[in-house]
């Protein structure tokens, strides 16, 4: 009895589900040989991959090694690469007075930006995500910031927090408040950028109410009629099934915050990460030393070690976050 | 969320002084519609919009081009080392764009295409993108083999079936990527800054940070920049509301990649 539909279903699987399975005994066996069809297929194959194939050699392979290289190297453009092993490393570490700084500058947007970003777009996804009157509207708004131009908005917050006549301290003086230097001062320097960032959180919403989306609304009926509140809701079944896309933006966010440069290239007062150090962002600092202002000499093998150091640390982010991430997200085959 | 963009309207209306009064005051009391004819022409916008036009044109049209080729071969067509060029194409999506960025330039120098447009859009047309190619990949996955099939018996080749049959299919996949490589390259600032030395051929992104930038302590005239700003913005917000469902589903993409 057991035994006859398994069968019915294994006559039945070839014509159904054939790409994964018919593609395995040519490639063990000799392909193009045996049929014409498949070496016309594989030919048409990398011709349609030949675009995309030479731009990942050229663009991708070619320059990951070589900036490996550049790294150990002396190298200003000009002149020949001359080797000199780890010097710009230990450089770097010890006597660069603008490195540690930078680090410091990194991972303090990284610390402000990447939660609250999480905790704001999550929030204003699950308010966008009931059934009211002026959501829809609402999840334009938030949107907004995201679809204009980068650059326009980074130029029109630079205004904005002017101290003199900028919108921020406005807003301030009405609610009376302290005004802030916002970005002229050391202190708010980093804060002031994150707000900035955290203006374009509609792309974390998004991602997040797509996730809302696809939890199964009888878990939450059944969840209701068990007497749970909504903070249990919340906390017991929403957040466990949405955790691999939290998981997803943790590793997200925290990628472009460590790559952040164009805000505070164009936000900061001279364009070099001040005042003083404070907004020099790693990706700053690798822009600053590998394509300095007109007359001074561009440090290609110093800058390349930077990229390293700031590649290290986004591998290392991405690893850890997937090593550990097994421990707080939900997952099917659990249950 | 709205306010700054409202009070960018009021700037980019009010005259010179008045946007340094102090208090400021929130709606001016004179309206200068003028801004809006002196600033494009003090920034040079119409000759910054038509580069970027060219360049982020041709960059749409070449990443969506080679991302769908490569994502139709990976997808439906049985070639040995698809599967490799598959996990290739989407381990380099996880490589920032960073590592590359000075043997690139040097590159692009030995090859005398600095200060030129073919920087930023050559790498286009040779699949600049793999998050591209694998969203290609997924979408030609979800199309019934039958289809080609039937199209292979009535004799067409791979290029027929891709043109005439995959590539109508295809429509919401492609007009997505066409969207997101639309707002990568209208945004991108990082790159036409580093290739492009003269300022007549900047993009808009570069040719509009440059005017705020302080140039021995002058102060830029933001009534005229606020106005042009506004027009800068204007491309971008057209696209959002005509196709605003592909988007979101864009966007959305992203969040969805590591589901499978």
């Amino acid at each position: 009895m057991t035994a006859a539909p398994h069968q019915e279903t294994r006559t039945a699987a070839p014509p159904v589900d054939p790409p994964p399975d018919r593609g395995l005994p040519g490639r063990l066996g000799r392909p193009w040989r045996r049929r014409r069809k498949r070496s016309s297929d594989t030919l048409a194959a990398y011709v349609f991959l030949a675009p995309a194939l030479i731009g990942f050699t050229a663009f991708v392979v070619y320059p990951l090694f070589r900036s490996a290289y550049y790294a150990l190297t002396s190298y200003n453009g000009l002149s020949d690469p001359k080797f000199i092993g780890l010097d710009n490393f230990r450089r770097m570490f010890t006597t660069d007075p603008s490195f540690w700084p930078s680090v410091r500058a990194t991972l303090l947007l990284v610390v402000l930006y990447v939660p609250l970003s999480l905790a704001i777009g999550l929030a204003l996804a699950v308010f966008c995500n009931q059934r009211m009157r002026g959501v829809s509207l609402l999840r334009t708004l938030c949107y907004l910031p995201v679809v204009l131009p980068v650059v326009a908005t980074i130029t029109l917050w630079k205004f904005v927090f002017n101290p003199q006549v900028g919108l921020a301290n406005q807003v301030l003086n009405w609610l009376h408040l302290p005004t802030s230097e916002w970005l002229s001062s050391e202190d708010s320097a980093i804060p002031s950028i994150v707000i900035v960032m955290l203006w374009s959180v509609g792309s974390t919403m998004i991602i997040f109410l797509a996730a809302l989306q696809a939890v199964p609304t009888e878990l939450y009926e059944a969840a209701r009629l068990d007497g749970a509140g909504p903070r249990t809701v919340f906390f017991r079944i929403t957040l466990p099934l949405i955790s691999p896309i939290m998981m997803l933006q943790v590793v997200l966010q925290m990628v472009t915050a460590l790559q952040a440069f164009n805000q505070p290239k164009i936000l900061s007062p001279d364009g070099q990460g001040g005042p003083g150090f404070s907004t020099r962002t790693l990706m700053l600092s690798i822009y600053n030393n590998g394509f300095p202002k007109l007359g001074q000499v561009s440090q290609f093998g110093y800058a390349s070690a930077q990229v390293w150091v700031l590649f290290l640390v986004i591998v290392v982010v991405i690893a850890a976050t997937a090593r550990f991430s097994s421990i707080w997200t939900y997952s099917d085959h659990v249950s | 969320m709205i306010l700054p963009i409202l009070w960018m309207l009021t700037v980019a209306l009010k005259g010179p002084s008045a946007v340094f009064e102090v208090p400021p005051r929130l709606l001016p009391h004179e309206f200068h519609f003028r801004n809006f004819v002196d600033g494009p022409k003090v920034i040079h916008f119409p000759r910054l919009l038509l580069n970027s036009v060219v360049i982020t044109g041709l960059s749409v049209i070449g990443g969506v081009m080679t991302s769908m080729m490569a994502g139709y071969a990976l997808a439906r067509l049985r070639f040995p080392g698809r599967k490799v060029w598959f996990y290739v194409f989407v381990g380099s999506m996880l490589l920032p764009p960073v590592v590359g960025i000075i043997p690139l330039f040097q590159l692009f120098k030995d090859i005398g295409w600095y200060d030129t447009w073919l920087p930023l859009i050559v790498p286009a047309f040779l699949g600049g993108n793999p998050l591209f190619i694998f969203l290609a990949r997924q979408y030609f996955l979800s199309i019934p083999h039958s289809i080609d099939e039937a199209a292979k018996v009535d004799g067409a080749g791979h290029v027929r079936i891709f043109v005439s049959v995959m590539l109508p299919i295809t429509k919401p996949a492609w007009i997505t990527m066409s969207i997101l490589a639309f707002q990568m390259s209208w945004n991108d600032y990082l790159n036409p800054l580093i290739y492009l030395y003269s300022s007549q051929k900047w993009p808009l992104s570069v040719g509009m940070a440059s005017f705020v930038s302080q140039f021995a302590g002058q102060t830029p005239d933001w009534n005229l920049y606020m106005a042009t700003n506004l027009l800068f913005m204007l491309p971008p917000l057209a696209v959002f509301f005509v196709a605003q469902r592909y988007f979101i589903q864009g966007l959305s993409a992203l969040g969805t990649v590591n589901q499978r």
